[in-house]
C-alpha cells in the first residue's frame, strides 16, 4: 500500500537532487545529509504531488487562474489584496480524504515509530521551482512547531500551502511571469526536537566573508526567535582550521521561542530572568556545533549555513540535531586570506598610511 | 562654522623686519619655504606645535635645510607615493606647514612601484641602517661638542659654523629618511589591527616598554633626585627656585658630591634642549635650570618613580595586550598579525620615535647655537645671542669683513621686538588657515600631527557649542579633574599635582610633567606621538588629536578624560572672570 503513495515520501527515503521537485529543496536537503550521517530527525514530506492534487481536485487551480488573471504586477496594492483572497481560499479549502488519510497514516506511523502518541512535530513549507523561489519565501510564516494531532497538522500544512502566496511569493511571480504551478509546495512534518538551544551557523563569516571563521548565534529555547529576529543571540566565532574560539560574546537574550502546552505550539515568551545574560553552550557543544558544520560544508563543497537545535536529552560526545542547511553565497573573501599570508607592508602603507582610507 | 580661515595677516614679502630673501636662496627638493602669498589661501596650512616660541632669523634655518629640504627630499628617496614632503610658511615668527602634493597620476604610479622596492628592504635592515646612522650622528656630534672656541679667529668661526649647519642639514636628512617608512609601516601595522577589530588603545601597546635614550635620562633625573634625598640637600632644593638652584648648590659645601654627579650627568645628557632644533633655546649643559627644577619637582612628589617596575609592567602589559589580541584571531589571521608585528618591532617606529630625539631633535641644532655665541663673543655684541637674530647671508658679510656687527644693531633690536610681538600672540594664532580638507596624504600630518577625520570634524565644529571633543584613544582610563592649559614648556612650573594637562602637544621637555599630571589632552598627535607614549608609560589617561582643545578649555575648568573611548567632556566653565 505505501508502495502506490505518492503525496507522502519518508525523510530516509529522500536522495538528493533528484527528489527537489517532488519534496522542495529544504526538506530534499534534509534527507540527504540524513543519508550522510548528519543527525537530522525523523519524519516525512508531504509532496508537491498532494499539493497539486489537492489544487485540482478541489477546484483551486482554476479559481487560482481566475483571481490571477487580471492582477499586474506593478499594482503593489492590488497584489496584497489578491494574494489575501488566495491564502484564505487554500487554508479553507477542505482537503480531500485521499489525500489527508495518506498524512494521517503517515504521523501515526511517525508516533508509532517513536513510541508516542500525537508526537509534536515541526511542519515546515519546502519550495520548488528555480532558487529564486526559495530566497523569496524565506521568514514568511512558513514553520509551525509543535504541532500535534491529526487535525491541527492538517490545518498547519494548509497553512504551509498557503504560504505560497504571500503578497511576496506573489510579487514575485507576477513579476517573472510564473503561476503556482510552476513552483509547486512541498510540506515537511519531522519530529520535533526538544530543544535547550538553538540557533543558526555559518561555515564562513557571513559579513566579511572570511573562510577561516565559522560563525555561531543562538538562544535557549527553539531557533525561531533566533532566525525571525526576535532576540538578540549569543555570537560565538570559531577558527575552522585548529576549532579555537575566537569570540564568545553574550547578548541580553530578552524573548524566547518555548513549547507553550496549552496551545499545543512553540510561542515566544519573555526569557527567565535567569537565564537571560547566560552562556547558552558549553565549549563541548560549540565543538560539536563545528563538526557537523564542517562535515556539511565538506559534504556540499561550498559554504552553508545550517539551524541546528541542542536536543534536551542530548549527552555529551553525542551529535548536534541539525534541522534546515542552505547553501551560502556570501562573496569570497579577499584574496589576501587565501594566498599566502606573509606581512606585505607596501600593499597595507598604500592602504592606510596615505590617507586614503 | 568655517570651512576656510583668513590669513590675510600674515601676507608679507618680508621674513622679519629687513629682510626679504632671494627667490630660490633656500635649500628645497621641491617647493621652498616663504612667508604667506595670496596664493597660499587655497591650500591648507597648519601651526606647527614644536615651535611654540616662534623661530629667530638664525632659527628659521632649520626651517629650510631641516624641516623642507628634509621632508621633501625622503619623500621624494622612499619614496611617497601621492605626496612630496612638507613646505612651510613664515607666519610671523611661527611655523605653518603643508604638504607638496603630487598630482601627477603616471608619478603616483612610478612612485608606487619604487616605495614597493624599497620599503621591504628598508624594514629588513632597519637596525644595520639606524645604527649605521647613530654612528655617523655621533661622529659629528663629538666634533662639534668637543669644539673649543678659546684662541681660535673669526674665520674659524665662520668655518665652524658653515661646518654646524651642513651637519644639522644631513641630521634632519636622516630624520626623515628614517620617519617616513617608519611612519608607513607603523600605519599599515595600525590599519591591519583594525581589520582584525583590536581596539586602538590595545594595538600602542603592543610596541610599547622598550627603553630609549630618552628614558634613560628620566631615569638618570630620578637616580639624582634619590641621591640628592641621601645627601640630605633636600632644602636647598624647597627653598630654592630653579633658576638659582645651580648658584645655591655650588655656594653650600654639603652639596659638593651631589654636584659632580650632576656634571657627570650633564655631560652624558645634557646636550639637550627643551624644544625641538630651536637655536633659541639653550642646551642644559650651558644652562641647567630646567634639569634642576625637575630634581625640584621629583623631590616634592615624595615617592621615587620605579622605573624597573614601571617597565615591567608595560612589558608584562604589551605580552598580555598581544597574547589577548591573538586569541581572538584564527590562525591564518594570527600569522598576518604575527608578520605585521614582527616587522613593526624589527623596525620599531614607536621606539625610534622616542629613541632619535636624543641624537637628533633635542642634539643636532646645539653646535650651530655655540657657534653663534662664540661668533657674537667675538665681535663684542651687546647681549650673548645678537646673532641669532641674524640671517645667514648677514653673517656672511660680517665674518668676511664687508660689514661691520655694529651696522646691524639697529635691526637686531628691531628684531627682537618682532620675536617678541609674535611669541605674545601665539596662543591666539589660528591653529589652521586657508582651505580645511577632508583628509590629508602626508603620513607624518596623520600620525605625527593626528590629522585624521575627528581632528578635521573639530575644526569644521568650530564654533559651535561642544561640550565634548574626539580624539586619539592614546592611553586607557578615566580621570577628572582641573584642567591646566599651557601655551609652552616654559610655563610648566605652574602645574599642579592632579591636573590634567591641556596643550598643542608636548615634546620630549615636557616629560617630567607627566609625574605631576593626571591627565593629558593634546590638540594634535596619533597614537605614538610624545604624548600619548609618555601617557602610557606613566600610566594616566590621553586623547590626542582633539583639533580645538586649547580653545574650547581654560584652566581651571573642569574636564574629563576618558583615554579609552578618546573623549574629552567639559563639564563646566569656569566662573566667569
Amino acid at each position: 500500500m505505501m508502495q502506490s503513495n505518492t503525496h507522502v515520501v519518508w525523510v530516509d527515503d529522500l536522495c538528493s537532487g533528484d527528489m527537489v521537485p517532488r519534496a522542495g529543496a529544504k526538506i530534499a536537503r534534509l534527507g540527504e545529509l540524513r543519508k550522510c550521517g548528519v543527525l537530522v530527525p525523523d519524519g516525512f514530506v508531504v509532496t508537491t504531488d498532494a499539493f497539486s492534487a489537492f489544487m485540482s481536485e478541489t477546484g483551486l487551480d482554476a479559481e487560482m487562474r481566475r483571481l490571477f488573471a487580471g492582477c499586474s504586477p506593478s499594482d503593489a496594492e492590488q497584489i496584497s489584496h489578491t494574494a489575501r483572497d488566495a491564502r484564505a481560499l487554500v487554508e479553507a479549502t477542505p482537503i480531500p480524504a485521499s489525500i489527508a488519510d495518506e498524512v494521517v497514516e503517515a504521523y501515526e506511523e511517525l508516533s508509532y515509530r517513536l513510541r508516542d502518541l500525537n508526537v509534536p512535530v515541526a511542519v515546515r513549507s519546502s519550495a520548488t521551482g528555480e532558487d529564486g523561489a526559495e530566497a523569496s519565501f524565506a521568514g514568511q510564516f512558513d514553520t509551525f512547531l509543535g504541532v500535534t494531532g491529526n487535525d491541527r497538522l492538517l490545518s498547519a500544512i494548509q497553512r504551509c500551502w498557503g504560504s505560497l502566496f504571500t503578497d511576496r511569493a506573489v510579487d514575485y511571480r507576477c513579476n517573472k511571469g510564473l503561476s503556482h504551478e510552476d513552483s509547486p509546495m512541498a510540506v515537511g512534518v519531522i519530529k520535533l526536537v526538544h530543544a535547550r538551544a538553538s540557533g543558526v551557523a555559518f561555515s564562513v563569516h557571513p559579513v566579511s566573508g572570511n573562510p577561516h571563521r565559522l560563525v555561531i548565534e543562538g538562544s535557549w529555547g527553539w531557533g525561531e526567535a533566533v532566525v525571525q529576529g526576535l532576540v538578540n543571540p549569543d555570537h560565538i566565532e570559531v577558527g575552522k582550521s585548529d576549532r579555537r574560539v575566537l569570540e564568545y560574546k553574550v547578548s541580553d537574550k530578552q524573548v524566547v521561542s518555548a513549547f507553550d502546552y496549552a496551545q499545543g505550539l512553540v510561542v515566544e515568551h519573555e526569557m527567565p530572568r535567569r537565564l537571560r545574560e547566560e552562556h547558552i553552550l558549553e565549549d563541548e557543544e560549540i565543538q560539536a556545533i563545528v563538526d557537523s558544520v564542517l562535515a556539511i560544508e565538506k559534504h556540499y563543497g561550498h559554504p552553508v549555513d545550517v539551524e541546528w537545535v541542542i536536543d534536551r536529552h542530548r549527552r555529551p560526545k553525542e551529535p548536534i540535531t541539525i534541522v534546515q542547511t542552505r547553501p551560502v553565497t556570501v562573496k569570497a573573501k579577499t584574496e589576501a586570506t587565501k594566498t599566502a599570508p606573509a606581512w606585505n607592508p607596501v600593499a597595507y602603507a598604500q592602504k592606510y598610511a596615505f590617507g586614503t582610507k | 562654522m568655517s570651512d576656510s580661515v583668513s590669513l590675510d595677516e600674515l601676507i608679507t614679502d618680508e621674513w622679519y623686519p629687513g629682510f626679504k630673501p632671494e627667490y630660490g636662496h633656500a635649500a628645497f627638493a621641491c617647493e621652498p619655504i616663504d612667508t604667506f602669498h595670496e596664493k597660499d589661501k587655497e591650500r591648507f596650512w597648519f601651526l606647527d606645535f614644536h615651535w611654540p616660541r616662534g623661530l629667530t632669523p638664525m632659527g628659521l634655518i632649520f626651517l629650510e635645510d631641516g624641516y623642507c629640504w628634509g621632508t621633501q627630499c625622503a619623500a621624494q628617496g622612499l619614496p611617497l607615493p601621492p605626496g612630496k614632503g612638507l613646505t612651510q610658511r613664515i607666519g610671523g615668527t611661527h611655523v605653518y606647514a603643508s604638504e607638496v602634493p603630487n598630482t601627477s597620476q603616471w608619478e603616483l604610479g612610478y612612485r608606487g612601484a619604487r616605495i614597493e622596492q624599497n620599503l621591504p628592504k628598508f624594514l629588513q635592515n632597519f637596525d644595520e641602517i639606524w645604527n649605521n646612522r647613530v654612528w655617523e650622528l655621533e661622529l659629528g656630534l663629538k666634533h662639534f661638542e668637543n669644539y673649543e672656541f678659546s684662541g681660535k679667529k673669526l674665520e674659524d668661526i665662520a668655518q665652524y659654523l658653515i661646518d654646524a649647519r651642513t651637519f644639522q642639514k644631513r641630521a634632519w636628512e636622516i630624520h626623515f629618511e628614517m620617519m617616513y617608512p617608519l611612519l608607513a609601516n607603523y600605519l599599515g601595522f595600525y590599519g591591519i589591527c583594525s581589520e582584525f577589530n583590536i581596539d586602538p588603545g590595545e594595538i600602542s601597546k603592543f610596541l610599547q616598554g622598550y627603553d630609549t635614550k630618552i628614558l634613560e635620562c628620566d631615569r638618570e633625573l630620578w637616580k639624582l633626585t634619590a641621591s640628592a634625598r641621601e645627601d640630605g640637600i633636600e632644602d636647598l632644593f624647597a627653598q630654592n627656585e630653579p633658576e638659582v638652584l645651580k648658584r645655591a648648590l655650588s655656594q653650600d659645601p654639603r652639596a659638593g658630591r651631589w654636584l659632580s654627579r650632576f656634571e657627570t650627568f650633564l655631560q652624558n645628557f645634557g646636550w639637550r634642549t627643551e624644544g625641538i632644533s630651536d637655536i633659541a633655546l639653550a642646551p642644559w649643559i650651558e644652562d641647567p635650570t630646567s634639569p634642576l627644577g625637575t630634581i625640584k619637582t621629583f623631590l616634592q612628589k615624595g615617592e621615587i618613580h620605579d622605573f624597573e617596575k614601571a617597565k615591567r609592567a608595560a612589558e608584562e602589559e604589551r605580552e598580555v595586550a598581544i597574547d589577548q589580541a591573538r586569541s581572538k584571531l584564527t590562525k591564518e589571521e594570527q600569522a598576518q598579525f604575527d608578520g605585521a608585528l614582527e616587522s613593526c618591532k624589527a623596525a620599531n617606529f614607536a621606539w625610534w620615535n622616542d629613541e632619535h630625539n636624543y641624537y637628533i631633535d633635542l642634539r643636532a641644532t646645539i653646535p650651530m647655537r655655540r657657534g653663534c655665541l662664540a661668533l657674537a663673543d667675538a665681535v663684542g655684541a651687546d647681549t650673548y645671542d645678537d646673532t641669532l637674530f641674524l640671517f645667514w647671508p648677514e653673517m656672511k658679510e660680517i665674518v668676511e669683513g664687508d660689514k661691520k656687527f655694529s651696522d646691524f644693531k639697529s635691526i637686531i633690536h628691531d628684531r627682537r621686538q618682532y620675536y617678541e610681538h609674535w611669541l605674545a600672540k601665539r596662543p591666539s594664532m589660528p591653529k589652521v588657515v586657508g582651505n580645511i580638507p577632508e583628509a590629508v596624504s602626508d603620513p607624518i600630518m596623520i600620525e605625527i600631527f593626528g590629522m585624521h577625520h575627528h581632528f578635521f570634524n573639530a575644526m569644521k565644529a568650530k564654533g559651535k557649542d561642544v561640550q565634548t571633543l574626539t580624539g586619539v584613544a592614546a592611553s586607557a582610563g578615566t580621570v577628572r579633574g582641573v584642567a591646566r592649559v599651557l601655551h609652552n614648556a616654559s610655563e610648566l612650573h605652574r602645574i599642579q599635582p592632579g591636573e590634567i594637562l591641556v596643550c598643542e602637544a608636548t615634546s620630549p621637555n615636557w616629560t617630567p610633567a607627566f609625574a605631576k599630571i593626571s591627565a593629558c589632552v593634546c590638540d594634535g598627535g596619533g597614537t605614538l606621538t610624545h604624548a600619548s607614549i609618555i601617557s602610557r608609560e606613566y600610566r594616566i589617561p590621553c586623547v590626542v588629536g582633539c583639533g580645538l582643545a586649547t580653545d574650547m578649555i581654560e584652566s581651571g575648568d573642569e574636564v574629563e578624560v576618558d583615554g579609552t573611548k578618546g573623549t574629552v567632556t567639559v563639564f563646566k566653565k569656569k566662573a566667569a572672570a
